[in-house]
C-alpha cells in the first residue's frame, strides 16, 4: 500500500515538473529573446509581465480544430506527438536534483537517459513521414541525418564522465565530481552541449525546422493540441539536457549548503544552460545541413575520442 | 559531407550515392516563408540538391502599367512609388523627372538638393530593410530588430517632411509639394549621425559571423557574363564587378557634383559575385548614402530661401514625343519609358523595374545548389516582389 | 479608426454548383470536412467559457499574409518600437496549420486569390482574419485595376478592417486591440463555427475566381 502511494506520489512530482519547467524555459525564452532585441515581450497576459503566455497559449491549443490531412497516414500522424514527448518525461524521471529528490533512481541512469531521449527523435520522423507533406518529409529527413551526425560524439563525452567517475549512475557521477573536473572535462562538456543543442534542433542547428527552408519541417501539417506537444517536447528537451549537463559537468547539488538546498542549486545550474540555449538562438544564424556534419565528423568525434584517452590516461595515473 | 571545389556533396542520410532517387517537385510559394511576398519557385530538386529553377511571377501584378494610362500627371505619381514599396521615392522620382524633361522645365536648385538628401535617405532606408531580413532567412532572427530600430529613425524625419512613412507623395512634377519644414535639416542631421553611431551593432551581429560567412561566401556566383545577358543591375551586378551605377555615370539630381572626384559619392564594387559579395555591397552603400546625405544637408544649409517648385497649369499636358528615363534606385536600374500624344495622360508608360531582371536570373542560379543554399540565394537577390510584377 | 463587423458567411462570386473541372485542370473542387473546435469546448459551463476566451485572446499567432507594401508596416508593427508581441500576438507561426489570425496585408491579386483561400482554409478553427490596408479593405489606390481583387473580404470572412495606405502600425494595434475585444465577448461553439460556412466548405479554385473586368476609363476632365 505504502509503496503504491509512492509511486504515485513520485509519478505525480515528475509530471508536475514536466508541465512546469518547460514552461518556464519557454517564458524565460520569450522574455530573454525580447531583451536582447530592445523589446519587452509579452506583457498582458496574465497581468504581470505577462507571465501567463504560454498558459494562455495552452488554453488556446486545447480550443483549436483538431485537423488531420486527407493523405495523412491517419494513424502514425496521431500517435507522433507521443512517441515524441514521452521520452522526455520518462528521462525526467531519471535525473536526481539531489541525492534524495530523484524519482527513479537507476544504477544505470546516465545510459538509461541517453538511450531514452534517442527516441524521441522517432516521433519526428514518424510526423514527418505520416503527414504527407513534401516539406514534413524533408524536415523528418533531415532530423534523421541530424540524429547520426550528434549522437556518437554525445555519447563518447558522456563516457568519458562516467569513466572519470567509476560509475553509470547520475547520483554516482555527481558523487565523484571535482571541481577539477570543469577543466579536465571541457572538451567533452562542449561537445555535449554543441550535440544537445543539435539533439534538441534548437538554433543553430535548427535545420530540420527551419522555417525560411521548409515551413516547419516535420511539424508543418499539426495544429492545437498535438502541435502544442510538439512545442512541449522541444522545451522539455531543453529541460531535460541542461539539467543532465549540471549534473554530469556542473558538479549538480554541490554547493553551499547542498544537504538542504542541493535541489535548488542543480535547478539553477540547469537553468543557468538553458539560457545559454535560448540565448545561441538569439545570437545566431543556422548552419547547414552538410555543414553540421562536417562539424560533428571532424570535430566533435576527435575531440570527444581525445576526452576519452585523456581522462582514460588521467584514471589510470590517478589511481 | 565533403567540400570539394566549388560543389557541395550531401550523402549522409539523404539519397546516398548507390540508392536510386527519384526527382520531386516542390513549390516554393506563392506564400513562403522565405520569399518574402508572393514570389513562387517551382523547383525540381533530387533530395535536397536542385535540378532546376523556375521563378514564376504575376501574384502580385496590379496592373500599374494599364492604371498609369487612366491617371494624369499628377496621379501617376501615387502608384509609381507603390510598386517598389522600399523605394517609394526613388520610384517616383523617375516619373517626375521624365515629365519635366519633356516639358523641358527647370526645377530649382533648392529643390534638386532636397531631392537627392530624400533619395539617399530612402536608399538606407531600403538597404535597412534587407541588412535586416536577410540574415533573417539564413536563421538569425536578431539584426532585423537592429536595422528596425535605424529605419524607425529615419522614417521619422522622412514623414516629418513628406507626412508618409512609405509612401512619400513629395515629389511633385516641377518640385516639392513643399518646403522643407523649419529646422528639419537639423533633425535629419541628428538622425544621420545615430543611424551612423548605432550601425556598427548591426554590422557586429552580421559581419565576421564564421555561420554567415559559411552559409554565404562561394554561394551562388553570379558572374559578369550571366549578368550582362539578363540585365541584372544594382547592388547585385557591382558585386559581381560590374562597376556600373548611374548616379554616376549618367548623372541626374546633383549626382553629377556629389560623385565627381573631390565628391563624397563613389561606387562600391565587389568581384566575388558571391551571397557575401552582395551582402559587403549593401552595407557599405549605407555608408556612402549616409555620406551623400550629409553632403546633401550641407548644400542645403547654404543655399538661400526659395521656391522648391515650380507653378504648374491647371491642366498639365505633356507634348508629343516619347523619352526613356533611368534612375538609379537602390535595387538596380529603374526605368519609365514615357510615350506622349499630348494629351493629360501618357499614351504608354513602360515601367522597367530592377529587380524582375534579379530574379530572372535565379532560373540560371539555383541549379545545383542545396535547398538551404536557395533561400541564402533567394534572399541575396534583394527584390521586392511589387517591383518584379507591377 | 478601425471597425469591426460581425463574421459573415463567404460570398460566393459565382454561383456554386459543383463545376466539372476543365480537362487537364488539376484544381478540382474538393469538399472539406465541416470543423469542429477542440474537444471540451463546447460542453463548458460559462465560469470556464471566460477562462477558454481569455486564452484566445492573449495568444494569437499570427500567420502574416504579407502581399504587398503594407507587410513592410506590419513588420514594423512586430518590432521593438510597436511590438505588438506585447499584446500576445505572435509571429512565430511558421505556417498556416499554426496559426489563430491571419493578417491579409496588401493587394491581393485574382491570381493570388485561390492561395488565400486556400490558406485561410488551411486554418484551424477558431480562426480570424484581420484585413490590413486599403488595398486588402477594397482594392484601394489599384481599385479600377484588371488584375486586382476588390477587397480580400470577397474571398474570405474578415473580422477586423484597418484602413490606410499603408496604415501605421498603431492602426495595427489598434486593430489587435479591437479584435481581443470581439473575442472576449465571443461564445465559441461547433454550431456557431460551421454557421459560418453556410452549410458547405469546398475548396475550389473556381469559386474565387471572378469574370473578365471591361478596361479602365479615363479620368474625368
Amino acid at each position: 500500500m505504502n509503496d503504491a502511494v509512492e509511486v504515485t506520489l513520485r509519478a505525480v512530482g515528475v509530471l508536475a515538473a514536466f508541465l512546469v519547467l518547460p514552461l518556464l524555459v519557454g517564458q524565460t525564452e520569450h522574455k530573454v529573446m525580447a531583451h536582447m532585441q530592445g523589446r519587452l515581450g509579452p506583457m498582458y497576459a496574465g497581468g504581470f509581465h505577462g507571465w501567463a503566455q504560454l498558459v494562455a497559449d495552452g488554453v488556446k491549443f486545447v480550443q483549436k480544430e483538431d485537423i488531420t490531412p486527407a493523405a495523412a497516414d491517419q494513424r502514425v500522424f496521431r500517435f507522433a506527438p507521443a512517441v515524441a514527448l514521452v521520452p522526455y518525461l520518462v528521462a525526467m524521471a531519471a535525473i536526481p536534483l539531489s541525492p534524495d529528490v530523484v524519482a527513479a533512481d537507476l544504477p544505470a541512469s546516465a545510459v538509461f537517459v541517453l538511450a531514452v531521449t534517442a527516441v524521441g527523435i522517432l516521433g519526428t520522423l514518424m510526423a514527418g513521414w505520416a503527414s504527407a507533406n513534401k516539406y514534413s518529409l524533408l524536415g523528418a529527413m533531415r532530423a534523421a541525418a541530424q540524429l547520426l551526425s550528434y549522437e556518437l560524439p554525445m555519447v563518447l563525452a558522456v563516457a568519458s564522465i562516467c569513466l572519470a567517475a567509476g560509475s553509470l549512475s547520475l547520483s554516482g557521477i555527481v558523487a565523484a565530481w571535482s571541481p577539477w573536473w570543469l577543466v579536465l572535462q571541457l572538451p567533452g562538456a562542449i561537445v555535449f552541449l554543441v550535440s544537445a543543442v543539435a539533439e534538441l534542433q534548437r538554433p543553430p542547428f535548427d535545420m530540420p525546422v527551419a522555417d525560411s527552408e521548409i515551413v516547419f519541417g516535420a511539424y508543418t501539417e499539426y495544429t492545437g493540441l498535438r502541435f502544442a506537444f510538439f512545442l512541449l517536447s522541444e522545451y522539455a528537451g531543453i529541460v531535460v539536457m541542461s539539467l543532465l549537463f549540471a549534473v554530469l559537468y556542473l558538479g549538480g547539488w554541490h554547493g553551499l549548503a547542498s544537504d538542504q538546498l542541493g535541489w535548488l542549486w542543480t535547478l539553477l545550474k540547469g537553468f543557468c544552460i538553458a539560457v545559454v540555449v535560448i540565448w545561441l538562438r538569439v545570437a545566431w544564424p543556422r548552419l547547414r545541413e552538410d555543414q553540421l556534419q562536417r562539424l560533428a565528423w571532424l570535430v566533435l568525434v576527435p575531440l570527444a575520442l581525445a576526452q576519452l584517452a585523456l581522462t582514460g590516461v588521467w584514471v589510470v595515473v590517478a589511481a | 559531407m565533403t567540400t570539394t571545389e566549388g560543389r557541395r556533396e550531401l550523402t549522409v542520410g539523404m539519397g546516398a550515392g548507390g540508392l536510386a532517387t527519384a526527382d520531386m517537385v516542390l513549390n516554393i510559394g506563392p506564400q513562403h516563408p522565405a520569399t518574402h511576398g508572393v514570389l513562387r519557385l517551382r523547383i525540381v530538386v533530387d533530395g535536397e540538391r536542385i535540378v532546376s529553377a523556375e521563378p514564376i511571377v504575376g501574384y502580385m501584378h496590379r496592373g500599374a502599367e494599364k492604371l498609369f494610362e487612366v491617371r494624369d500627371y499628377r496621379q501617376i505619381i501615387v502608384l509609381a512609388n507603390r510598386h517598389d514599396w522600399l523605394s517609394a521615392f526613388s520610384s517616383e522620382l523617375g516619373v517626375v523627372l521624365g515629365v519635366e524633361r519633356m516639358l523641358g522645365m527647370e526645377v530649382p536648385e533648392r529643390a534638386v538638393w532636397a531631392r537627392t538628401l530624400l533619395a539617399e535617405l530612402n536608399r538606407v532606408l531600403n538597404h535597412l530593410m534587407f541588412l535586416g531580413s536577410y540574415p533573417l532567412e539564413l536563421g538569425a532572427i536578431t539584426p532585423i530588430f537592429y536595422a528596425f530600430r535605424e529605419r524607425e529613425e529615419l522614417q521619422a524625419v522622412m514623414e516629418e517632411a513628406s507626412g508618409g512613412r512609405m509612401h512619400y507623395m513629395f515629389n511633385r512634377v516641377g518640385g516639392l509639394k513643399e518646403d522643407l519644414p523649419a529646422g528639419w535639416l537639423d533633425r535629419v542631421a541628428y538622425a544621420v549621425q545615430a543611424v551612423r553611431g548605432r550601425l556598427p551593432d548591426l554590422e557586429a551581429l552580421i559581419v565576421g559571423n564564421e555561420i554567415l560567412e559559411a552559409r554565404t561566401r562561394g554561394v551562388g556566383i553570379v558572374t559578369p557574363e550571366t549578368i550582362a545577358a539578363y540585365g541584372v543591375s544594382g547592388p547585385i551586378a557591382r558585386a559581381a564587378g560590374v562597376d556600373m551605377d548611374l548616379r554616376r555615370d549618367e548623372p541626374y539630381l546633383a549626382y553629377g557634383e556629389l560623385f565627381a572626384d573631390s565628391g563624397p559619392g563613389r561606387v562600391v564594387t565587389r568581384t566575388a559575385g558571391d551571397c557575401l559579395a552582395r551582402l559587403e555591397v549593401l552595407l557599405e552603400q549605407v555608408h556612402v548614402s549616409l555620406d551623400l546625405a550629409e553632403a546633401c544637408l550641407d548644400r542645403l544649409r547654404t543655399l538661400p530661401q526659395g521656391p522648391v517648385n515650380v507653378k504648374l497649369p491647371k491642366v498639365l499636358k505633356v507634348p508629343e514625343g516619347d523619352l526613356y528615363t533611368a534612375t538609379e534606385n537602390p535595387l538596380g536600374f529603374n526605368g519609365y519609358y514615357l510615350v506622349s500624344r499630348g494629351e493629360k495622360t501618357p499614351w504608354r508608360l513602360k515601367l522597367r523595374s530592377a529587380s524582375f531582371n534579379n530574379v530572372a536570373v535565379l532560373a540560371e542560379v539555383l541549379p545545383g545548389n542545396l535547398i538551404a543554399d536557395m533561400v541564402a540565394i533567394l534572399g541575396s537577390m534583394f527584390f521586392v516582389v511589387g517591383d518584379v510584377d507591377k | 479608426m478601425t471597425t469591426t463587423q460581425p463574421t459573415q458567411p463567404t460570398q460566393p462570386t459565382q454561383p456554386t454548383q459543383p463545376t466539372q473541372p476543365a480537362p487537364g485542370s488539376t484544381s478540382r473542387p474538393t469538399p472539406l470536412p465541416m470543423p469542429r473546435v477542440g474537444p471540451a469546448t463546447d460542453l463548458a459551463p460559462q465560469p470556464i467559457r471566460v477562462v477558454l476566451n481569455w486564452g484566445r485572446r492573449y495568444s494569437l499567432w499570427v500567420f502574416n499574409f504579407g502581399l504587398a507594401c503594407c507587410a513592410i508596416e506590419f513588420i514594423a508593427a512586430s518590432m521593438a518600437r510597436h511590438d505588438f508581441i506585447r499584446l500576445g500576438v505572435i509571429p512565430f507561426a511558421p505556417g498556416p496549420r499554426q496559426a489563430d489570425l491571419m493578417v491579409v496585408s496588401g493587394t491581393v491579386t485574382d491570381k493570388m486569390a485561390p492561395a488565400v483561400r486556400r490558406l485561410y482554409d488551411q486554418m484551424p478553427e477558431p480562426k480570424y482574419v484581420i484585413s490590413f490596408g486599403a488595398c486588402s479593405n477594397s482594392g484601394g489606390p489599384y481599385w479600377d485595376s484588371y488584375s486586382v481583387t476588390k477587397g480580400v473580404d470577397t474571398i474570405i470572412p474578415v473580422d477586423v478592417y484597418v484602413p490606410g495606405c499603408p496604415p501605421r502600425p498603431e492602426s495595427l494595434l489598434q486593430g489587435i486591440l479591437k479584435l481581443q475585444e470581439k473575442i472576449a465577448a465571443e461564445t465559441l461553439t461547433t454550431k456557431g463555427i460551421r454557421a459560418k460556412y453556410a452549410g458547405h466548405r469546398i475548396a475550389s479554385a473556381a469559386e474565387v475566381n471572378r469574370p473578365l473586368v471591361p478596361p479602365p476609363t479615363k479620368a474625368a476632365p
